[in-house]
C-alpha cells in the first residue's frame, strides 16, 4: 500500500499549507533520505576512472593478505602451513596432526573462502577492465595479465589442497554458485591457461628492477615460474624445464651479494627486492600492511614480546648436513646418544653450573646426572651445531646460541629469570619446554631497529623465489634422467648456502636418480624452512605419511621427547576436505574420499 | 436521552455544559460516563418545580480536586435518597432539599474517595475530593498525548517514578526489572558505565536489533542518558495500536519517558542523597592452594600420556614446606608466605567500595510559567580497581505562556561522565588466565609467577587492570525547544525541534608497573614494559548528533453529547550522523608525556563516518461514544534512507477498539463489586528498518596493500548489495481485559497477543565459495511470537497499615516461521551403491550451537547428546550397541572394552576415533548416534533441544507497605524457561591449560582413573566432570547438552525501608518532607544455574552488584 505522498509533499512545498509548511520547511529538501556511504565507492562508479582502476587492481592483490590476523595465529598464512610439514611444528599441534580434523574444520572453510575471494576479485577486474575502465590500453592490458596471474595463483593454491575445485571465471550472482567440482587436472589446465595468457601479453614486463615503483606487481618471470610449478604437479617435466629456463632468461638469479652470509641476509628487508625475489607478498612496517612472522615465530625476547606459536621440528635440525655434506649423526658428538631413551637425553642440553636445587629437580625427573658436566655441558652440546650446513644457524636458534632480541640473549636450559651472567636467558612463551626456535623472519634488535611492532614486519614474504625455481628445475631434470644437469642446479643453491657441493666428496656423491631425488627433496626441506613450501611439497611428493606422520613423531622438544603425538588417521589426510557446510549449501559438491562427517 | 433509569417520572433536565477539563479529553468522557450510571438523578440547578413546594434549603458549593481546581461531573446525592445533582464545568452545584435535618450529602466521583458531609446548618459547601488510591484515574502517557487508563484501547504498561526512586541503581534501564508486565530487563554487566540493561518487550521479535524505541519527552533518545531522578513516568507501549503512531521504528515496542515538569504550587527544593556499599553478588572460585593446582595439572598431563610432569615434585614440595613454615626466610631472604604464594584471585580482584549519588532539584511555577531544574552527581568506584565512573547530570525543564494562546518552553539535559581505564572486557579472561602462585601486589610491586616451571605468561590481573592510564569520557547535550499554540477551540498546534549531541573522548596509554619475582627477589627483565620508547598512546574521538523536527496538529470536539472525536496529524523528520577519528603513536619520550604530538612514530590512524535519516507523516482518529465504546485508528507513513528511493516508503496502520462493559446497563448489578471492566482489541502493523545504513547500495571498501615499500590502497567489494530491501513489518493482534474490583482494591489486566514479523532483514548464509564478502541483507525471515501477560494488584488498609502488592507475569513462545526452507536430512544411495547421510542444514540454517531454522525458536540450541547405554557390557562378550556406559562417560574397564569391541565391529566415535591416552580413553564422553549411521557423535548427531537462552516466562512482584512514617517496599524480578550453554575453559570444563587456573567445581568433582593402579586412592570414577586434560580436549568440550543448564532465576532486586519524619518535627525544621531510607539492591538470587549470575548471561563477566545503601530525601 502506498500513498501518493510525493504529490502531497509537492503541494505543500509549492503552495504552502500554512502551519505545516512553516515548520516543516526542511521537509522540502529533496535529498534528506538520499544518504550514501562516506568511506566507500558505489559499484556503479567503480572501475570508471583511471584511479579507480588502480585501486580495483590493488584490491585483487590484497587477496594475498587475506588470512593475516594479528589477534592470534590464523593458521592460514603460508608460513603457518609449515606446522603440518616436516620442518615445522606448532606448540599445541593442530587438528590435522592430532587426528581430530573433521569436515567442519574452521581453518579449511576459511582457506576455501579466502582463496575464492581472490578469484572473484580477479574475475571482477578481468570483466571491468574491458567493460568499464578508461585507462590506457597498455595499462589495461598489463592489468589484465596481472589479474589472470593472480586468478591462476588462487586456483593453484586451491588445487594444491583440495585437488579439484569448482571453476568460476566470470563475476557470479549468489544463486549461480552451484557448480560441481572440476577434476584436479582441469583446474591445472585453467591455471596454465591463465598463466599462458599473461605470458603472452607484451605489456607485461619480464622483471622489475630493484626500486621500481611497480615492484611487487606481477611479471612475466613470475608467470613462467608459477606455470613451471603447475607443470611440476602435472609431471610435464619438459614444459616445466622450458618455463624455468625462461625465468632465468628474464634476469632472475640467486642473491649472493653478501658472500657467505647471503642466505641469512636474503630474508632481511634490505634484500627483499634482490634478483631472487620473483613474486612476494609486499609488506610494510605500518599497521595493517605488514607481516606477522615476528609475532608468531618470535619469542618473549623478540621485539614486542612474541608468542613462539610456530617452532622448528628437531627432524629438520637433524637433517642439516655437516658442512662437508656428510649426514649429521648425534653419536658422533655424544657417543651412545642414539641408543639412549629419548627422555634421558635431556641431560646433555642442560646449562653449565646448575644449582643444587636444579640438579635435584633434574635427578627427580629421572635424568642420569652422572653424565652432566657442570662446566662443560654447554660446550659439549654446542659441538653438535658447529660445522653444519650454515643454513642451520641462519634458520634455527639452537641451544646456547645467541639471539639479538630486544637485548642480546642466549637460549639456555632450564630457563632462569636471573642467571647472574652478562647475557640474559632467551625467554620463550613455553618456558617449561625446550624447543628449537625460528630465526628466519624473526627480526633482531630493539624496537625501531628492524621492526617497530610485532604485528607488522616490513620485510616482503616470498611466494616464489629463484632458489625454488632452481630446485624444481633440478627435480624436473632429474625426473627426465638428466642427473648432471640437475646436480649443477642443486649445486648453485648449495654454493650460496656454503655447504659442500654434490659430487665433491664421497659423502656427497650422487648415486643415481633415486638418490638425487631424495637429495633434492632434502635440499628443499633445508632451504625453505618457514616459507610455507614444505607441506605442499610433501603433499605433492606423497611423502607426508613417511616424513611427518611416522610412528613416534609429534611436537618434539629438542632432544626428541614428544609433547603432542601425531596421529595418521588415514590416507585421506593427503587431501583437504571440502568444507561440510559448503556441501550442505551446494549439493553438486562431492566430498573427497575418506573424509567422513 | 436516558440519563436516568429509575425515576422515570422525573423530567429530563438540561445538563450543565461539559467543558474540556484542563485540556485532557479523557476527563470529559468520565464526566459523561458518570451521568449514565444508574441510581443517580441528575438534578440541575434549575430545580424542577416538583421539589419546590417543600424546599427548605438551597445548598450550593464547589467541589475541587487535589490541586484545588473545580471538579465537574461529581455526583452530589442526598444520602438515603435518590435526590441529587452533578457539578457543573466549574465544579459548582446547586441543590434544593426539602428537609435537611440530620441528613448528609455524599459527594462521589470516579477515581476519587467519596466524601460524606453532614448538612447541619450549612448551605454553602467547599469540598475537596482526594484521589482514590487506585489506577482508575491514572493518566497514562501515550504516543503524542495522554489518556486516562480507563479509556486506553491499546496495551500499555506504566511505571511510575516511585518505583525507581531511592534506589542505588546508577542508570534507568536496569531499574525497570520486574516492574512492567511483558517487559524483560536483563543487566548484562555490573561495570559502572556499562551497566545498562537490555530490554525486550514481548520476546525476541526479529533476528535483528530487538531494542525498543525510546522517546524522552517525545524525542528519540538513549534511555541511560536520563537521570532516574528526573523521571516523572514511564509508559511502555506494547501492541501495534498504541505504538503505530511511531510506525516504522516501533516494532519492538516503545518506551516513553516523561521528565518532571514544574507545578503551580509553591517552589520546593528537594535533595536526595545516598551512599551505598557495593560488592559483587557472586564470586568465581578457583583452586587457590598452589600445590593442589600443580598436582591437578600434573594429573591432566599424565592423563594424556605426557611423560614429563608440568610441575616438578621439588616445586610442589617447596610450596608445601612454605605453607607449614610461612615466616621462615628463603635463600633470598624473602619470607615464605611472600615467596611462595597461594593466591585466591577471585577474592583479590574484587573489593568493596562506596557509591555516592546526590541529586538536588528545584521545582515550582506560577499561572504563567513552570520550571523544574535539577543537578545530579554519581560516583561509582566499581568493585574492581580502576573501573570507576563519575557522572554529572543537569536538567532544566521550563515553560511559559505568551498571551493566552501560546506556550513556549524547553527540555534541556546535559551530562558528562568519565570512566576509569581498567580494561574489564578482557579482565575475566585474564582472571582465569592466572595461577595461585603469583603475588597480586606487595610493597609497590606486582608479582610474577614464582615457580621456575610455571609458564611466564600467567597473568597478574591486578597489574593488568592498573597498567592502562588515560581517560574515557563522554558528554551529552540534548535540548528541545517547543511551542504549543491554541489556534481555535479544540484545535492545537505543537511544534518541537530537538538537537542532541554526544561525544566521547578517549585516551589510553601504558602505565609502567614493576613486576617482581618475589621468590628470587628480582625484577623480571623481559616482561617489563617500562621502556617509554616501546609505549604507545592512543587518542580516539567520536561524535554523533541528531536533529529532529516534530509538528503535530490536534483537534478535539464533542458532537452532540455522545460523540467525542479527536484527530491528530503530524510530521516528523530525523537525521543522525556519526563520525570518529582514532590515532595511535608509539615511542614516548617519557611515559608521563602522552600527547600525540610528543610521541615519535605513527602507528595507526583511522576514521569513519555514517548517517541516516527518516521522514514521517502520521495521523490519528479517536472516537468515543458515551465513553462506552472507544475506537482509535492510527496511520504512519515512513521513509528511510536505509532503503532505495523505490522501496523506502512504508505505511503502518493500526486500529483498536475498547468496550467498557462496566458502563452497560446490564452490568449494573455487578458494578458495586466491579466498578470498571473493559475489553479491548487491537490490530496493527509496524515496521523495522534494521539493516545497515547503506545495505541497498553495493560498494567497494578500502583494503590495504603496498608496492615497492609504498602504501597502495585498494578497493574491494565489502558486502553484496540488495537494492530491493524494504521495510520489515510486524503485525500485532492484541486482546486485553482489564478492570478493578472490590472498591478498587483489586485491579487486573489480562492480555493475549500475536506478533508476527515478516520480511525480516537477515543475512542468510551464502556459500563459502562466494568469498569473504559479507552476505547481502535480505527480507527473508518471518518470526511469530505469541503470548499472554497478566498482572494483578491489590491494595488495602489494615489498621494503620497501607499496603499493596502487584504481580506481573508474561509467557511468550517464539517460532521462526520462514527462513531459508525446510531442513532436509536423509539417507541417500550414491551412484556407486554406497549409502550416505545428507543434509542441507548449512543451506537453510545459520549458527553453530545456536541455530536459526524454520519451525524452531530463534537461536534454539542444536547439540549432541551423551550416549545412554545400559552399562551391561562385559569384556569378551558380544558387542551390543546398547551395552555401553550408562551416562555416556567411559568410567570402567568394561566401558572401554565396549568401545574397543564397537570399533572392532565397525562402529566409530567422533570426534576422536582412536583409543589412547591422548585420544579416546577413561573419563571421556561418548556421544549418542542419533542418526544411526554407526558414527557416534558426528555433526549429524546433533539435535534441536527445544530450548533457547531467552526466557519463556518473565515475572515480577512488587510490594509496598506503609505505617505511620514508615514505608517498606520490595521488588522481585525473575525469568524462567531458558537454558544457558556454559562450556567455558577455566570456569566450567576440565581442560587445564598453561597459565590458567582451575575452577573449584571442576577440581572437586572430576573423573580420575589411574589405569596403572586400579587401587590408586585418588581414583574417582564417579566424578561428573570428565578427566582433566592438559592444554586441550577435542572430545569432552565438543558441544553437547552436557554443558546446558537451566538458567531460571528470581532476584530480590530491591528492598527498601524508609522513615519520614512526622510533620511536627519537619515543621520545626522548616521543611515540608524528610525521609530517611535503607535500601538493598540484588540482595538475593534463587537459581540452580552454576555460573556467576544468570542475569549477566552464560559466561563470566563483571557481576551485578549487591548494594546496601543509606539515603535521605529532603524537600524544603
Amino acid at each position: 500500500m502506498r500513498f501518493p505522498v510525493h504529490i502531497f509533499k509537492r503541494k505543500v512545498c509549492q503552495f504552502g499549507i500554512p502551519a505545516l509548511s512553516l515548520l516543516a520547511l526542511s521537509a522540502c529538501e529533496p535529498d534528506l533520505l538520499d544518504t550514501s556511504p562516506y568511506g566507500s565507492i558505489s559499484s556503479n562508479t567503480m572501475w570508471t576512472t583511471d584511479n579507480l582502476t588502480d585501486l580495483g587492481m590493488t584490491g585483487v592483490y590484497n587477496g594475498l593478505r587475506l588470512g593475516i590476523s594479528t589477534s592470534s595465529a590464523s593458521g592460514r598464512e603460508l608460513y603457518h602451513f609449515d606446522r603440518m610439514g616436516m620442518s615445522g611444528q606448532q606448540r599445541d599441534g593442530d587438528a590435522f596432526m592430532n587426528g581430530t580434523a573433521t569436515v567442519g574444520n574452521g581453518n579449511v572453510s576459511s582457506v576455501w573462502s579466502e582463496l575464492y575471494e581472490g578469484v572473484h576479485r580477479a574475475n571482477d577486474a578481468i570483466k571491468n577492465l574491458t567493460e568499464k575502465s578508461p585507462s590506457s590500453p597498455e595499462k589495461k592490458a598489463r592489468y589484465m595479465a596481472e589479474a589472470k596471474f593472480l586468478r591462476a595463483y588462487y586456483y593453484f593454491r586451491l588445487n594444491q589442497l583440495f585437488k579439484g575445485v569448482p571453476i568460476y571465471l566470470e563475476p557470479v550472482q549468489l544463486e549461480e554458485i552451484t557448480k560441481g567440482r572440476e577434476t584436479e587436472a582441469k583446474v591445472w589446465e585453467q591455471v596454465v591457461k591463465d598463466l599462458t595468457e599473461a605470458i603472452n601479453e607484451p605489456a607485461l614486463p619480464n622483471k622489475y628492477a630493484k626500486g621500481n615503483a611497480a615492484f611487487g606487481h606481477v611479471t612475466k618471470g613470475a608467470a613462467y615460474a608459477l606455470r613451471g610449478k603447475a607443470y611440476m604437479y602435472t609431471k610435464q617435466w619438459d614444459l616445466a624445464i622450458a618455463d624455468f629456463e625462461k625465468v632465468k632468461a628474464a634476469g632472475y638469479a640467486l642473491f649472493s651479494g653478501a658472500g657467505a652470509d647471503s642466505y641469512r641476509l636474503l630474508f632481511k628487508q634490505a634484500n627483499e627486492q634482490s634478483d631472487e625475489a620473483i613474486f612476494s607478498i609486499q609488506h610494510m612496517g605500518v599497521s595493517g600492511y605488514g607481516s606477522t612472522t615476528q609475532f608468531f615465530c618470535g619469542t618473549r625476547s623478540s621485539t614486542g614480546s612474541c608468542w613462539n606459536t610456530y617452532l622448528i621440528s628437531p627432524n629438520v635440525v637433524d637433517l642439516y648436513e655437516n658442512k662437508d655434506g656428510s649426514k649429521f649423526n648425534w653419536d658422533a658428538i655424544i657417543p651412545g646418544y642414539n641408543a639412549m631413551p629419548v627422555a634421558k637425553r635431556e641431560v646433555y642440553f642442560l646449562r653449565n653450573n646448575l644449582t643444587a636445587t636444579e640438579i635435584a629437580a633434574m635427578t627427580a625427573k629421572g635424568l642420569d646426572m652422572s653424565l652432566y658436566l657442570p662446566t662443560g655441558n654447554e660446550e659439549r652440546v654446542m659441538k653438535a651445531y658447529e660445522n653444519r650446513d650454515p643454513r642451520l644457524q641462519a634458520n634455527v636458534i639452537t641451544p646456547y646460541a645467541s639471539y639479538n632480541g630486544t637485548t642480546p640473549v642466549v637460549s639456555r636450559w632450564p630457563y632462569r629469570v636471573a642467571n647472574g651472567l652478562p647475557i640474559a636467558d632467551l625467554r620463550t612463551d613455553t618456558g617449561n619446554l625446550f624447543y628449537y626456535l625460528h630465526r628466519k623472519f624473526v627480526y633482531e634488535g630493539a624496537p625501531g631497529v628492524e621492526i617497530e611492532n610485532r604485528t607488522y614486519g616490513a620485510t616482503d614474504f616470498p611466494l616464489i623465489r629463484y632458489a625454488d625455481v632452481l630446485l624444481m628445475w633440478a627435480e624436473a631434470l632429474n625426473e627426465k634422467g638428466n642427473t648432471a644437469g640437475a646436480v649443477a642446479l642443486v649445486n648453485e643453491v648449495r654454493t650460496r648456502a656454503g655447504v659442500a657441493l654434490l659430487n665433491s666428496n664421497a659423502a656427497t656423491t650422487v648415486a643415481g636418480q633415486a638418490d638425487l631425488r631424495e637429495r633434492i627433496r632434502n635440499e628443499r626441506r633445508a632451504e625453505f624452512v618457514n616459507e610455507g613450501i614444505d607441506y605442499f611439497d610433501e603433499l605433492r611428493w606423497g611423502t607426508l605419511k613417511e616424513t611427518v606422520f611416522y610412528t613416534g613423531n609429534g611436537v618434539k622438544q629438542i632432544w626428541g621427547t614428544v609433547v603432542v603425538p601425531y596421529v595418521w588417521s588415514g590416507d585421506f589426510l593427503n587431501t583437504w576436505p571440502i568444507p561440510q557446510s559448503e556441501i550442505e549449501r551446494n549439493g553438486n559438491l562431492q566430498q573427497n574420499p575418506g573424509w567422513m562427517n | 436521552m436516558k440519563y436516568s433509569t429509575k425515576t422515570k417520572n422525573t423530567p429530563p433536565a438540561p445538563l450543565p455544559p461539559v467543558r474540556h477539563l484542563r485540556g485532557r479529553a479523557g476527563a470529559a468522557f468520565v464526566a459523561l460516563s458518570l451521568l449514565s450510571a444508574p441510581g443517580i438523578v441528575p438534578l440541575a440547578s434549575a430545580a424542577p418545580t416538583a421539589f419546590a413546594q417543600k424546599a427548605a434549603a438551597e445548598l450550593t458549593g464547589k467541589v475541587t480536586d487535589e490541586k484545588g481546581e473545580g471538579l465537574p461531573g461529581v455526583s452530589v446525592i442526598l444520602k438515603g435518597s435518590q435526590q441529587g445533582t452533578v457539578t457543573d464545568a466549574d465544579g459548582r452545584f446547586k441543590l434544593a432539599i426539602s428537609d435537611v435535618a440530620g441528613k448528609s450529602l455524599v459527594f462521589s466521583f470516579v477515581g476519587y474517595e467519596s466524601s460524606e458531609q453532614e448538612i447541619g446548618g450549612r448551605t454553602e459547601f467547599s469540598i475537596s475530593l482526594a484521589p482514590l488510591a487506585s489506577n482508575l484515574n491514572e493518566l497514562v502517557v501515550v504516543g503524542y498525548g495522554e489518556q486516562k487508563k480507563v479509556n486506553l484501547t491499546g496495551s500499555v504498561a506504566t511505571i511510575d517514578s516511585k518505583s525507581i526512586e531511592s534506589r542505588p541503581v546508577t542508570n534507568l534501564s536496569s531499574s525497570l526489572a520486574g516492574l512492567g508486565q511483558g517487559v524483560y530487563v536483563r543487566q548484562s554487566s555490573g561495570k559502572p558505565g556499562d551497566d545498562g540493561a537490555t530490554i525486550r518487550i514481548r520476546g525476541t521479535g526479529t533476528l535483528n536489533d530487538n531494542s525498543p524505541l525510546v522517546l524522552i519527552d517525545g524525542i528519540i533518545g538513549v534511555m541511560d542518558a536520563v537521570n532516574p531522578n528526573d523521571v516523572e513516568s514511564i509508559s511502555i507501549l506494547k501492541d501495534a495500536a498504541s505504538s503505530a503512531i511511531y510506525g516504522s521504528q516501533a516494532a519492538n515496542g516503545v518506551i516513553l519517558i516523561t521528565t518532571k515538569k514544574g507545578s503551580k504550587n509553591k517552589t520546593t527544593v528537594s535533595y536526595s542523597g545516598l551512599f551505598s556499599t557495593a560488592s559483587p553478588s557472586n564470586l568465581p572460585q578457583f583452586v587457590s592452594d598452589y600445590p593442589r593446582h600443580m598436582r591437578l595439572f600434573n594429573e591432566g598431563a599424565a592423563n594424556i600420556g605426557r611423560a614429563v610432569p608440568i610441575y616438578s615434585d621439588q616445586t610442589i614440595q617447596t610450596w608445601e614446606y612454605a605453607k607449614q613454615h610461612p615466616d621462615e626466610l628463603n635463600v633470598n631472604g624473602v619470607p615464605n608466605w611472600l615467596a611462595y604464594p597461594n593466591t585466591d584471585w577471585g577474592k583479590v580482584i574484587f573489593e568493596n567500595n562506596v557509591v555516592q549519588n546526590h541529586n538536588i532539584s528545584v521545582n515550582g511555577g506560577s499561572e504563567k510559567s513552570l520550571f523544574n531544574i535539577s543537578l545530579g552527581y554519581l560516583n561509582n568506584p566499581g568493585v574492581m580497581q580502576n573501573t570507576g565512573l563519575k557522572r554529572y547530570q543537569l536538567r532544566a525543564n521550563v515553560q511559559t505562556k505568551i498571551g493566552n494562546a501560546v506556550t513556549v518552553g524547553t527540555q534541556t539535559f546535559a551530562q558528562t561522565q568519565s570512566k576509569d581505564m581498567g580494561n574489564t572486557a578482557n579482565a575475566f579472561n585474564f582472571l582465569r588466565q592466572t595461577v595461585p602462585g603469583i603475588v597480586p601486589y606487595y610493597d609497590g610491586r606486582y608479582g610474577l609467577p614464582a615457580a621456575a616451571d610455571e609458564i611466564q605468561t600467567a597473568n597478574g590481573i591486578l597489574a593488568y587492570l592498573n597498567t592502562t592510564g588515560g581517560k574515557d569520557s563522554e558528554s551529552r547535550f540534548n535540548s528541545t525547544l517547543f511551542a504549543n499554540v491554541d489556534i481555535l477551540k479544540g484545535l492545537k498546534f505543537e511544534t518541537k525541534m530537538n538537537y542532541q549531541i554526544r561525544f566521547a573522548e578517549y585516551n589510553s596509554h601504558a602505565i609502567p608497573v614493576l613486576r617482581w619475582n618475589f621468590a628470587n627477589n628480582v625484577a623480571d627483565d623481559v616482561n617489563q614494559t617500562n621502556d617509554p620508547t616501546t609505549m604507545s598512546t592512543r587518542y580516539t574521538y567520536n561524535k554523533n548528533y541528531q536533529i529532529t523536527f516534530d509538528n503535530v496538529l490536534r483537534y478535539n470536539t464533542t458532537i452532540g453529547r455522545d460523540h467525542e472525536i479527536g484527530a491528530l496529524a503530524g510530521y516528523n523528520q530525523y537525521y543522525y550522523n556519526y563520525y570518529d577519528i582514532d590515532a595511535t603513536k608509539t615511542g614516548l619520550i617519557d611515559w608521563t608525556i602522552t600527547t600525540l604530538g610528543s610521541a615519535t612514530d605513527m602507528t595507526n590512524t583511522t576514521g569513519t563516518e555514517y548517517d541516516r535519516a527518516m521522514r514521517s507523516w502520521f495521523g490519528r482518529l479517536n472516537y468515543s461514544f458515551r465513553s462506552k465504546y472507544l475506537f482509535e485508528a492510527n496511520i504512519r507513513y515512513d521513509g528511510s534512507s536505509r532503503f532505495s528511493p523505490d522501496t523506502r516508503w512504508g505505511t503502518f496502520p493500526s486500529f483498536s477498539a475498547g468496550w467498557r462493559i462496566s458502563e452497560e446497563n446490564f452490568f449494573a448489578g455487578l458494578r458495586n463489586h466491579i466498578p470498571n471492566l473493559k475489553l479491548r482489541a487491537s490490530w496493527g502493523k509496524l515496521g523495522n528498518n534494521a539493516s545497515g545504513d547503506y545495505d541497498y547500495q553495493a560498494n567497494y571498501g578500502k583494503v590495504n596493500y603496498s608496492f615497492n615499500g609504498t602504501i597502495a590502497s585498494g578497493l574491494a567489494q565489502g558486502k553484496i548489495a540488495n537494492p530491493f530491501l524494504r521495510w520489515e513489518s510486524t503485525t500485532v493482534t492484541n486482546i486485553g481485559l482489564d478492570g478493578n474490583a472490590w472498591n478498587n482494591r483489586a485491579s487486573f489486566e489480562l492480555e493475549w497477543y500475536d506478533k508476527y514479523t515478516d520480511g525480516i532483514l537477515t543475512t542468510p548464509p551464502i556459500p563459502l565459495t562466494a568469498g569473504t564478502v559479507s552476505a547481502p541483507t535480505q527480507n527473508t525471515a518471518a518470526v511469530r511470537n505469541r503470548g499472554i501477560e497478566f498482572s494483578l494488584g491489590w491494595r488495602d488498609k489494615v489498621g494503620g497499615v497501607n499496603y499493596s502488592i502487584n504481580g506481573n507475569f508474561a509467557y511468550n513462545i517464539n517460532r521462526v516461521t520462514t527462513y531459508k526452507g525446510k531442513l532436509n536430512e536423509q539417507w541417500v544411495t550414491n551412484a556407486d551403491g554406497t549409502r550416505s547421510y545428507t543434509s542441507n542444514l548449512g543451506d537453510v540454517s545459520t549458527g553453530g550451537d545456536n541455530r536459526i531454522l524454520e519451525d524452531r525458536a530463534i537461536n534454539e540450541f542444536y547439540l549432541r547428546e551423551r550416549y545412554r547405554g545400559n552399562g551391561t557390557y562385559k569384556a569378551g562378550g558380544e558387542v551390543d550397541i546398547n551395552a555401553g556406559p550408562k551416562d555416556g562417560m567411559i568410567r570402567t574397564q568394561d566401558d572401554l572394552a565396549w568401545v574397543n569391541a564397537m570399533k572392532a565391529a565397525g562402529y566409530s566415535f567422533s570426534p576422536v576415533n582412536s583409543v589412547g591416552k591422548a585420544q579416546l580413553y577413561y573419563g571421556d564422553f561418548i556421544f549418542a548416534d542419533l542418526n544411526g549411521d554407526g558414527n557416534y557423535g558426528n555433526s549429524y548427531d546433533r539435535k534441536f533441544t527445544g530450548t533457547t537462552s531467552n526466557p519463556k516466562y518473565v515475572f515480577g512482584v512488587n510490594m509496598d507497605a506503609s505505617w505511620k512514617g514508615f514505608d517498606l517496599s520490595m521488588i522481585w524480578a525473575g525469568s524462567a524457561g531458558m537454558q544457558y550453554y556454559y562450556n567455558f575453559e577455566g570456569y566450567n570444563n576440565s581442560i587445564v591449560r598453561d597459565g590458567n587456573g582451575i575452577a573449584s567445581r571442576v577440581a572437586d568433582d572430576h573423573y580420575y582413573y589411574n589405569d596403572a593402579n586400579p587401587n590408586d586412592p585418588n581414583n574417582n570414577i564417579t566424578g561428573s566432570f570428565p578427566r582433566l586434560k592438559y592444554n586441550g580436549d577435542a572430545i569432552n568440550t565438543t558441544s553437547s547438552t552436557t554443558w546446558l543448564y537451566d538458567a531460571s532465576y528470581i532476584k530480590l532486586k530491591n528492598l527498601q525501608l524508609g522513615y519520614s519524619i512526622p510533620d511536627v518535627w519537619s515543621k520545626k525544621l522548616k521543611i515540608s518532607r524528610a525521609r530517611l531510607f535503607l535500601s538493598g539492591e540484588n540482595l538475593l538470587i534463587i537459581t540452580k544455574y552454576p555460573g556467576l549470575d544468570p542475569e549477566i548471561g552464560a559466561g563470566v563477566g563483571y557481576p551485578t552488584m549487591k548494594q546496601y545503601s543509606l539515603g535521605v530525601n529532603v524537600t524544603l
